[in-house]
């Protein structure tokens, strides 16, 4: 439209400002954990390991409980995305495609789930899953963070079903299809990716969630990555090389997860908290 | 539509949210109301908490750590959200860029940010004293006026993009037409901004101002891992009260009779987000 190369300027520069600001930290983590322990505490530090080495990492996969942790991450993560899908598959078809008494209260009752004030309930949470022998154990964190996944789940998922035409369920009804094959046959494979989208979503936030898993997975066996993460910052002298070598193991499949589904990332997103 | 059979396939998700949700609340009231014992002690319990010191300097905490981060979470989100609306070369890949920070896990943003903000052998101190913009380390992390800031610096930091990943959506939903007819009128791009873009998007800014104020209340993690509340208790914020009363002092009752306290207003924010959300859904 209008050549004005002064608001270009503003444009670029701006842009790489912002674009500085978002990657100068993952890559000074990056940095960070191939150098010495004389270079990382330095003064001043130096930009570039001058040698790079891979201690830190030897550090953190070999003589550490890290990888044990990211074991569990990877368990307590599939298990309560299978559980969190498996129910939001079904609510999300019975809101999209029904019209029942309870609907709308329902489905606030759904939606408060999402927003569910977590500080403020693990207390409580915290009392009734040690009532239940739950404290400690894969199944414990696993139904805990489906409260954390499953209402988004289901708002994401229902918006993807709604998106699909009814007249192909009801062909195939007239031709002597049950409920549950139409809802298995006909319209989750045109849903696929709201399932990738839902899967992302839910592998993420729990991969990701610190606070019920420092209060709930108290013992080595259930840990997970950002509680061992949080463990060698914790002591008086902080490992700080381990530290970003930790950080790097568990940042790296976030990040290659997120780059190769985003637009399944950022349409589920948006289509659940933007549209509604 | 189909009426009937719907309840059936809703049911297994509301009964676990309900088990894992309802359950507790409900346990929560019960110990808020009584002492380790199980005799009534609701009025004790309450005393206790809102007599404390603690409870005020965690109330005032929470108000600016959660109020200063939306302002600034706003303003820079819908900045770089404009920003990315426009058409560029490589708009696409500073879009992901921009959400990294958003998508890794709050504990690497916490260890890594409190790597780079470390007094002695911190890049930041560094990059400030090397330009002069200081004389001596800051303590971006131990000085106590300066823990606050630094923290919510870190926070407008992770969840800004959030933001801008909103704006950017309800933008691409605002008619074509308004922009031309803008451009009609001689409108600059400031006016743009003014009279089409931050319009479009209203409805957008106060529902993901609503959620990042919820997830602000909520949003331990930081804290937890940066500063646990110090120094001087100078970030104590209410999530990490709680915690402390629970689990540093075993004080469940007190802890519980908080909870219900920080849980009521924060119901009355979910509300109105509920209400908002059904009425954007009634109108499309």
């Amino acid at each position: 439209m209008r050549p004005n190369w002064i608001a270009r300027a503003t444009a670029v520069t701006f842009t790489v400002v912002v674009a500085l600001c978002c990657l100068f930290p993952f890559a000074w983590m990056a940095l960070s954990s191939f150098k010495t322990a004389s270079e990382l505490y330095a003064v001043p530090p130096a930009w570039w390991p001058s040698a790079p080495t891979l201690d830190n990492y030897r550090r953190v996969l070999f003589a550490s409980n890290v990888p044990r942790y990211f074991l569990n991450s990877l368990v307590i993560s599939a298990g309560s995305t299978g559980l969190a899908l498996g129910l939001a598959l079904f609510a999300a078809y019975g809101f999209a495609r029904f019209r029942f008494p309870g609907r709308r209260s329902s489905l606030a009752f759904v939606m408060a789930g999402q927003l569910l004030p977590t500080a403020a309930i693990i207390v409580p949470l915290f009392m009734a899953l040690r009532a239940l022998g739950l404290v400690n154990t894969y199944l414990g964190l696993i139904l805990v963070y489906t409260i954390l996944t499953l209402p988004l789940s289901v708002w994401m998922l229902s918006g993807y079903i709604r998106a699909v035409p009814v007249e192909l369920e009801e062909a195939a009804t007239i031709d002597g299809a049950s409920r549950l094959g139409v809802l298995f046959r006909i319209t989750l494979p045109l849903c696929v990716p709201g399932i990738a989208a839902v899967v992302v979503y839910a592998f993420v936030t729990t991969w990701n969630e610190f606070i019920f898993a420092l209060v709930f997975a108290q013992d080595s066996h259930v840990k997970t990555l950002p509680i061992g993460l949080a463990e060698f910052t914790s002591e008086f002298t902080t490992d700080w090389g381990a530290v970003m070598a930790a950080s790097m193991v568990m940042t790296v499949p976030v990040v290659v997860a997120f780059l190769a589904l985003q637009r399944a990332f950022i349409g589920g997103l948006t289509a659940g908290a933007v549209k509604g | 539509m189909r009426q009937r059979g719907g309840l059936l396939f809703v049911m297994p998700a509301l009964v676990v949210l309900a088990l894992l949700i309802v359950f507790p609340v409900c346990y929560m009231g019960w110990l808020a109301a009584t002492d380790s014992q199980g005799h009534m002690a609701l009025r004790d319990n309450v005393a206790a908490v809102t007599g404390a010191r603690a409870t005020r300097i965690a109330v005032w905490n929470t108000i600016v750590y959660v109020g200063a981060s939306i302002v600034l979470q706003l303003v820079t989100g819908t900045a770089v959200g404009i920003l990315l609306n426009q058409a560029f070369r490589g708009r696409a890949v500073v879009r992901s860029l921009v959400l990294l920070p958003w998508v890794v896990p709050g504990i690497v943003a916490a260890t890594t940010w409190a790597w780079m903000l470390h007094t002695e052998f911190g890049i930041v101190n560094q990059l400030l004293l090397q330009v002069g913009a200081v004389s001596k380390p800051v303590g971006w992390l131990v000085d106590p006026d300066m823990a606050m800031p630094s923290l919510i610096a870190v926070n407008v930091w992770k969840q800004s993009p959030f933001v801008a990943i909103m704006v950017l959506a309800g933008l691409q939903a605002v008619p074509k037409e308004l922009y031309e007819a803008a451009r009609v009128d001689g409108a600059s791009f400031l006016g743009e901004v003014r009279h089409v873009m931050l319009p479009g998007i209203r409805d957008v800014l106060v529902g993901v101002g609503l959620l990042l104020t919820i997830w602000g209340l909520n949003g331990i993690t930081l804290v937890y891992a940066m500063t646990r509340g110090g120094p001087a208790n100078r970030t104590l914020i209410l999530p990490i009260q709680i915690f402390r009363l629970a689990f540093d002092a075993f004080q469940l009752n007190q802890a519980a009779a908080l909870s219900a306290m920080f849980f009521a207003c924060t119901l009355v924010l979910v509300w109105f987000y509920v209400r908002l959300s059904g009425r954007r859904e009634d109108r499309a």
